[in-house]
């Protein structure tokens, strides 16, 4: 970084912090609209960020409400206001949302709303900084997806035999995901028409009380339905843990390998492996 | 489709808890949750209008969809000038019974939605808000 | 007008019920009062409740049915609950709420398989 170098004949602070270059430098930003309403929250001045994010010219648009840079169903809930009333009251306002540009494009803005009072405190209007944060939220929304898909692939149902449905559970339950778990679950099983189902813990690292609750509570909603599981995976870890606990599984079914478990959802079905014979 | 955001709903009768159920579901439905979620909703409905039936006698449920930011949600508030509860607390616990074995209608509805706000009043009546948000 | 709603089949020993999607309040206590009247009338063994398009399971209902459960064992038949929807089954579970000593079956037809099942043959879930 270059340091600044002092011209002996005006300093950089006198040139740099008049008030006709600060006006230069708000009016030619272009990544930050700047504006300013006056107290009523009608346009009073416009930058070219303004003009790059919001699509109007500033002859066109000063003069007109601020709330036309708002979705409708933000206005009839009287939004816009809402924030002026705050900004004045608090001095400030920061938040994110929606907002449409002159052709009816949507972007997702960053807006910090500062009330302008002069020295005896009485409001001359607003400033309005807005940055367009519709890249920064579209790859949010793209992550969550993800996660969303991530979940759904790490918490699969299958259908193993007419009858029986196996569920591996792999990693940590967190109440959202049981909740979909226990959703996908039940399905399956009314989708399959399967008395049984099978749910593999083996790979859950730990079981906390929580978790415990989770399982039980999916087991009930299993029961509800006519079905029910067999808990397979019980590590020794594991059912170490359950007791010290106190976690009371009696009524459910429980076996420390999911082969076994297995034999349990035969039995149950009534139905029977058998080697084939060799001299068929 | 420009159908209205919101709506009323009178409770005078015992037939209008099955008949709140279906403007919620209806609503619920519109709004795009998943049939999970209406069910949850649906099923809070029930709890929130049978005890103003029974407690209360009558009342009224107001519906509105709710728009904040990108989240869409279902707001519904249930009115009555019943007696009120003197103890919220206590109602809100799981298991509480008047009596009539209506205890599970506030704390099953509370479980059930995003938000539960109650105002009561012994002697003036009671209010319950509830919302639910739709997940993306 | 809501008794005529509820009929209940006589399957030899047992009886068959299917509750309407969205009954209300006069129905649900209405199917209780026929189921036992049928109970009596038929010595009936056995009850299955065919509830696959129910589509709203509130505490009302839950307790309505756990009653019946009761009041049939008492008459000496077993219940069982058959077809519940997945929505309704994970609604039910969230609200905490139970259907007694009810038995619980995928569908009628195992609902059946599950009442002509020996007594100690037959599984409780």
């Amino acid at each position: 970084m270059k340091k600044a170098t002092n011209t002996p004949s005006k300093s950089p602070a006198t040139v740099l912090g008049s008030e006709e270059s600060f006006r230069l430098l708000v009016e030619g930003l272009k990544d930050y609209a700047i504006i300013m309403l006056d107290p009523t929250g009608h346009v009073a001045s416009w930058n070219a960020g303004a003009a790059r994010f919001k699509g109007y010219r500033a002859e066109e648009i000063i003069g007109k409400h601020f709330s036309c840079f708002y979705p409708t169903e933000a206005v009839q809930q009287g939004l816009p206001e809402q924030e002026l009333k705050a900004a004045a009251k608090e001095g400030g306002f920061e938040n994110e949302g929606w907002r449409v540009r002159k052709d009816g494009k949507r972007f997702w803005a960053n807006v910090i709303i500062s009330a302008l009072r002069d020295k005896d405190g009485s409001l001359r209007g607003f400033s309005k900084v807005t940055r367009d944060l519709t890249e920064r939220k579209q790859a949010e929304e793209q992550i969550q997806q993800q996660s969303k898909e991530i979940m759904e692939l790490s918490t699969p149902v299958m259908q193993v035999w007419q009858g029986v449905v196996v569920a591996p559970l792999i990693g940590s339950l967190d109440s959202q995901r049981t909740q979909q778990f226990m959703e996908r679950l039940l399905n399956r099983i009314v989708e399959t028409n399967s008395p049984v189902a099978l749910v593999d813990i083996m790979g859950v690292p730990t079981v906390d009380t929580q978790t415990a609750q989770h399982l039980i509570e999916t087991i009930s909603a299993v029961r509800l339905l006519g079905a029910q599981v067999v808990l397979t995976g019980v590590r020794p870890a594991i059912a170490q843990t359950l007791v010290h606990l106190g976690i009371d599984l009696t009524g459910i079914m429980t076996r420390s390998s999911l082969s076994a478990g297995l034999q349990v959802a035969l039995d149950i079905l009534n139905l029977k492996v058998v080697r084939k014979d060799d001299s068929r | 489709m420009n159908e209205p955001h919101q709506g009323e709903f009178r409770i005078t009768s015992e037939n209008d808890i099955v008949m709140a159920r279906k403007v919620v579901r209806d609503a619920a439905t519109t709004l795009g949750f998943g049939i999970t979620d209406v069910t949850r909703i649906v099923t809070a409905a029930s709890e929130l209008t049978r005890n103003i039936y029974h407690y209360a006698k009558s009342g009224v449920m107001h519906w509105r969809s709710l728009n904040q930011d990108a989240s869409v949600g279902l707001e519904l508030t249930f009115e009555d000038s019943g007696p009120g509860i003197a103890d919220v607390e206590k109602a809100m616990e799981m298991g509480f019974s008047t009596g009539k074995g209506l205890g599970m209608g506030l704390p099953g509805a509370k479980r059930l939605m995003d938000e539960l706000v109650i105002e009561s009043t012994v002697g003036k009546g009671t209010t319950v808000v509830v919302r639910k948000w739709l997940k993306k | 007008m809501a008794l005529e709603s509820i009929s209940v089949i006589k399957l030899r020993d047992l009886l068959l019920v299917t509750v309407p999607p969205d009954p209300d309040d006069e129905t649900i206590s209405a199917l209780q009062e026929r189921v036992l009247q049928a109970m009596a009338l038929y010595e009936a063994r056995g009850l299955v409740l065919d509830i696959s398009t129910v589509q709203t399971l509130d505490s009302f209902f839950a307790r309505t049915v756990a009653e019946t459960v009761q009041m049939v064992a008492l008459m000496g038949g077993r219940t069982v609950l058959a077809g519940m929807c997945a929505s309704v089954a994970v609604t039910a579970t969230q609200l905490g709420l139970t259907v007694g000593n009810a038995l619980t079956a995928l569908d009628v037809d195992r609902a059946l398989d599950l009442l002509n099942a020996a007594p100690s043959g037959a599984r409780r879930v």
